[in-house]
């Protein structure tokens, strides 16, 4: 098997699988035995996944529960550029160990957008935790999930798990690519949007995001958030570009968006995935950026940079 | 560098205090410091901790604003402080100020305080 040995799933010790389970029970059965088969090895185990597949892994494992650390991922993967850093944060905690996590950011109810944006974490996992040594599933719902989810599932896993069938993933992109559907440039802002365009303005820039975001109904500590994110965008633009950029503005009923596009190039798909050591003099503003929003859809090529920012806005409680 | 414009956005003003215990320098920043002005603010920081104060206070209270290049001018400034033997202290961040210190784990590196009284207070 010297086209196995060869394959990114066995060089190291990183395994990063993609589990395509039909049932509860089968979800059940297969996430339990993976994380007691850690705990049996001694390994640090860690699962964040939607908040009703918590009590379900939690059933199946019994006592052994409690040495599992859980995590909702509709909040800790809110932003799915959050997830690498709090994966790598529970390594940091156990450190010279091998752990196992079990992650599910992708759910049929995601829009388009978060989709997007978690397929992009998928295919990231692989650059972040190349080598470590760790070992991380992630279930994939086939009878809710579309085709194309599950098609950019198989190109995101150097392993896949399947029918309970374990395997390589002939999908896997090597060398390392995103695939189209998260690296294709964004839809365009629709044509209501505003746009002003910056130069060393960034005082503007922050009024006007601010003076939008309370239009829109964000609390005003999230309107702050916005402010800095979309600052440090801007900021980028001045600390590596000689040209202008252009902030555009835009919400429709569920999230205010803010988009900033330079000539810039961005060239490590994990910038601001990771946290800077806080002594860095450098590397804060993108980890600020992807830190404080809900969303952001970052696509950086030869004819510049997008950073689209999204925040959400809270409804009023309905009643009843 | 060509973009360092936003001078008028931040104003400094800078004390030396004579306290019961120990003087110690207080530079206090008013405005948005972000990175068309952050060279501006170093200039005074690098001015300020030449002088080898034991400590150097930052008041935060009147800043609305605070980006990451001006974030890396007081971590610079921390630096030589530390080596220096000397303490560099923030006081009074607002909340945005204070939650941006936060995310970017600042705040365990450089201590920081309700208020400038705090600060001295140790």
């Amino acid at each position: 098997m010297a086209e196995a040995a060869q394959s990114p799933a066995t060089v190291g010790a990183f395994r990063h699988v993609g589990f395509f389970y039909r049932t509860p029970a089968e979800y059940a059965d297969t996430v339990a035995g993976f994380l007691g088969a850690g705990l049996a090895a001694d390994e640090p185990a860690f699962a964040a996944v939607p908040p009703g597949k918590i009590s379900l892994i939690a059933d199946a494992l019994g006592a052994d529960a409690r040495h599992v650390e859980f995590a909702d991922m509709t909040e800790i993967g809110r932003n799915p550029a959050w997830i690498i850093p709090r994966v790598e944060a529970f390594a940091d905690r156990h450190p010279g160990r091998r752990v196992r996590y079990v992650g599910e950011p992708v759910w049929a109810a995601r829009p388009p957008a978060e989709l997007r944006e978690a397929t992009r974490h998928e295919a990231l996992v692989n650059l972040a935790f190349a080598g470590a040594d760790a070992e991380i599933l992630c279930p994939y719902d086939v009878a809710a999930l579309g085709p194309a989810v599950l098609a950019d599932a198989r190109r995101t896993h150097p392993l896949l798990l399947s029918d309970g069938r374990p395997g390589t993933s002939r999908d896997y992109a090597v060398p390392f690519h995103l695939p189209s559907s998260c690296s294709r440039p964004l839809p365009a802002p629709p044509y209501i949007a505003m746009s002003y365009t910056y130069r060393t303005d960034l005082s503007r820039v922050r009024a006007l995001v601010l003076k939008h975001a309370k239009e829109a109904g964000l609390p005003d500590a999230r309107a702050n958030d916005l402010v800095l994110a979309v600052s440090e965008a801007a900021a980028n633009t001045l600390r590596h570009t000689r040209s202008s950029g252009t902030l555009t503005i835009w919400q429709d009923p569920n999230e205010i968006i803010c988009e900033i596009h330079d000539e810039g190039v961005i060239t490590d798909p994990l910038a601001g995935r990771r946290r800077p050591p806080p002594d860095a003099l450098g590397g804060h503003g993108l980890w600020l950026v992807h830190q404080v929003c809900d969303l952001v859809e970052l696509r950086s090529d030869s004819s510049g940079t997008t950073i689209r920012m999204h925040m959400w806005i809270p409804r009023p409680r309905s009643a009843g | 560098m060509w973009y360092n414009s936003g001078v008028d956005l931040l104003t400094t003003s800078v004390a030396t205090v004579e306290s019961d215990s120990e003087p110690y320098t207080l530079v206090e920043l008013t405005g948005e410091a972000d990175v068309t002005n952050c060279d501006a603010l170093r200039d005074v920081l690098d001015g300020e901790v030449a002088k080898q104060p034991p400590m150097l206070i930052l008041d935060l209270g009147g800043l609305r604003f605070m980006d990451s290049s001006a974030l890396h001018v007081i971590l610079r400034a921390n630096r030589v402080m530390d080596r220096q033997g000397g303490v560099l202290a923030l006081a009074s961040p607002r909340e945005p100020v204070a939650k941006m210190l936060r995310l970017t784990a600042a705040d365990q590196l450089i201590p920081v305080y309700a208020s400038v009284a705090d600060a001295t207070a140790g």
